[in-house]
């Protein structure tokens, strides 16, 4: 079984090294062809996927399911708003950590493979609800439609900060961290939003 | 001459976006298709463009090229602190009101196909720029390093509300543009950032 996991992650990162030098649109590459590339048995890989698109929804989901935990954890042991505040910090350095090298990549599949675009819509509407809860219960006493507001921007937010991360070293990535989760708290303690 | 390839242009580019929304695959638009429809020939389409890619890197480049002149427009007029701040939120205001009907297609499309990630990596770039210059003038009075950091976050939340407000529907994207230039004011003003 652990053999099989890192033959796997092996699988995982020839592919993508391969597609990021092919340089191509990642829906015209065939399984025959990164087979060849990566110089294993067409079976080999078929074992793990069922084609590309199975690759990068198997990456996606990996991070998502990953994150979940932590937020769903965290949720459940949040006793105090500081606890949530917290939380919610640390879920945003926790994705810096969980980010793989080829995380570009994937975020380019998330908006078109059709597979990866369902679950970036299936992920989007999750993070929605938790970061509500977070806010909720971290910055209490905001009423429904002031908090409805405010999460949309924290999504919006998480999710600007996602596509940078994704695209830059983890080294840079934390060093914007520090500024990002400031500046989300600045707005969440903003008694003059409305 | 001008006016009329533009607006084949345009019919070619709406005609393409079309038959993505039908059939969600690029590789099902057919110059062919298009050059029926449109009742030209593929010869006059191939004219403009090499590839379906080319389609979508040419309309990417067209609107934000016409967002830009319209943006250095105002940030040329800029003399004082208020009209900097002014131009930076015209900015957003132009943004959101000449995003098109499809705009969720097109912004899916840009972070997918390579040719149009590489432009809108380039065009993060200039965005960040103006920002930057934008910040310093509109702001005065913050260190090199402050600005830098600065301008990163508002660069990282301008892309997570680009994603954010193309998938909701236009009546609702008026109101979370105000709270989001709320929220970039809030944290451009923000003494205690450091």
């Amino acid at each position: 079984m652990k053999v099989d996991i890192q033959k796997k992650v092996k699988i995982i990162q020839k592919s993508m090294e391969s597609i990021r030098r092919s340089d191509t649109t990642l829906h015209t590459i065939t399984f025959p062809r990164l087979a060849q590339e990566l110089q294993i048995p067409m079976e080999e890989l078929t074992s793990f996927f069922l084609n590309v698109e199975d690759i990068f929804l198997n990456e996606q989901k990996r991070v998502n399911r990953k994150i979940e935990k932590f937020l769903n954890e965290g949720i459940q042991n949040a006793k105090t708003a500081s606890q949530a505040k917290e939380l919610l910090e640390s879920a945003t350095l926790k994705l810096v950590d969980l980010l793989p090298e080829h995380s570009d990549l994937v975020f380019s599949a998330s908006f078109y493979l059709p597979k990866c675009i369902e679950e970036r819509a299936r992920a989007k509407k999750y993070y929605k609800q938790t970061f509500r809860r977070i806010i909720k219960k971290g910055w209490p006493g905001k009423v429904d439609s002031v908090l409805d507001r405010q999460t949309d921007l924290v999504l919006l937010s998480v999710y600007g900060f996602y596509e940078y991360c994704a695209r830059v070293s983890k080294k840079e990535g934390k060093a914007i961290h520090k500024d990002f989760t400031n500046m989300i708290n600045l707005h969440l303690q903003d008694r003059l939003f409305f | 001459m001008k006016k009329s390839t533009n607006n084949l242009k345009d019919k070619v580019v709406n005609r393409a976006v079309n038959s993505l929304r039908r059939n969600k695959r690029i590789e099902q638009i057919s110059f062919a298709a298009i050059a029926k429809e449109l009742n030209v020939s593929i010869d006059e389409i191939t004219s403009f463009y090499s590839s379906t890619e080319d389609i979508f890197l040419e309309a990417q480049k067209k609107d934000w090229e016409s967002l830009h002149r319209y943006w250095d427009k105002y940030i040329k007029q800029s003399s004082t602190p208020g009209d900097y701040k002014n131009a930076f939120e015209i900015f957003f205001e132009r943004f959101v009101d000449t995003l098109s009907m499809d705009a969720d297609l097109r912004l899916e499309l840009s972070c997918y196909l390579p040719k149009c990630v590489k432009y809108r990596e380039r065009n993060r770039k200039r965005v960040k720029q103006k920002f930057n210059k934008l910040i310093k003038k509109g702001w005065p009075g913050k260190d090199v390093k402050v600005l830098d950091r600065q301008t990163e976050l508002v660069t990282v939340l301008f892309y997570g509300f680009i994603d954010h407000i193309v998938h909701i529907p236009k009546i609702e994207r008026t109101r979370i543009l105000r709270d989001f230039r709320n929220m970039l004011n809030l944290h451009l003003q923000d003494r205690k950032f450091f």
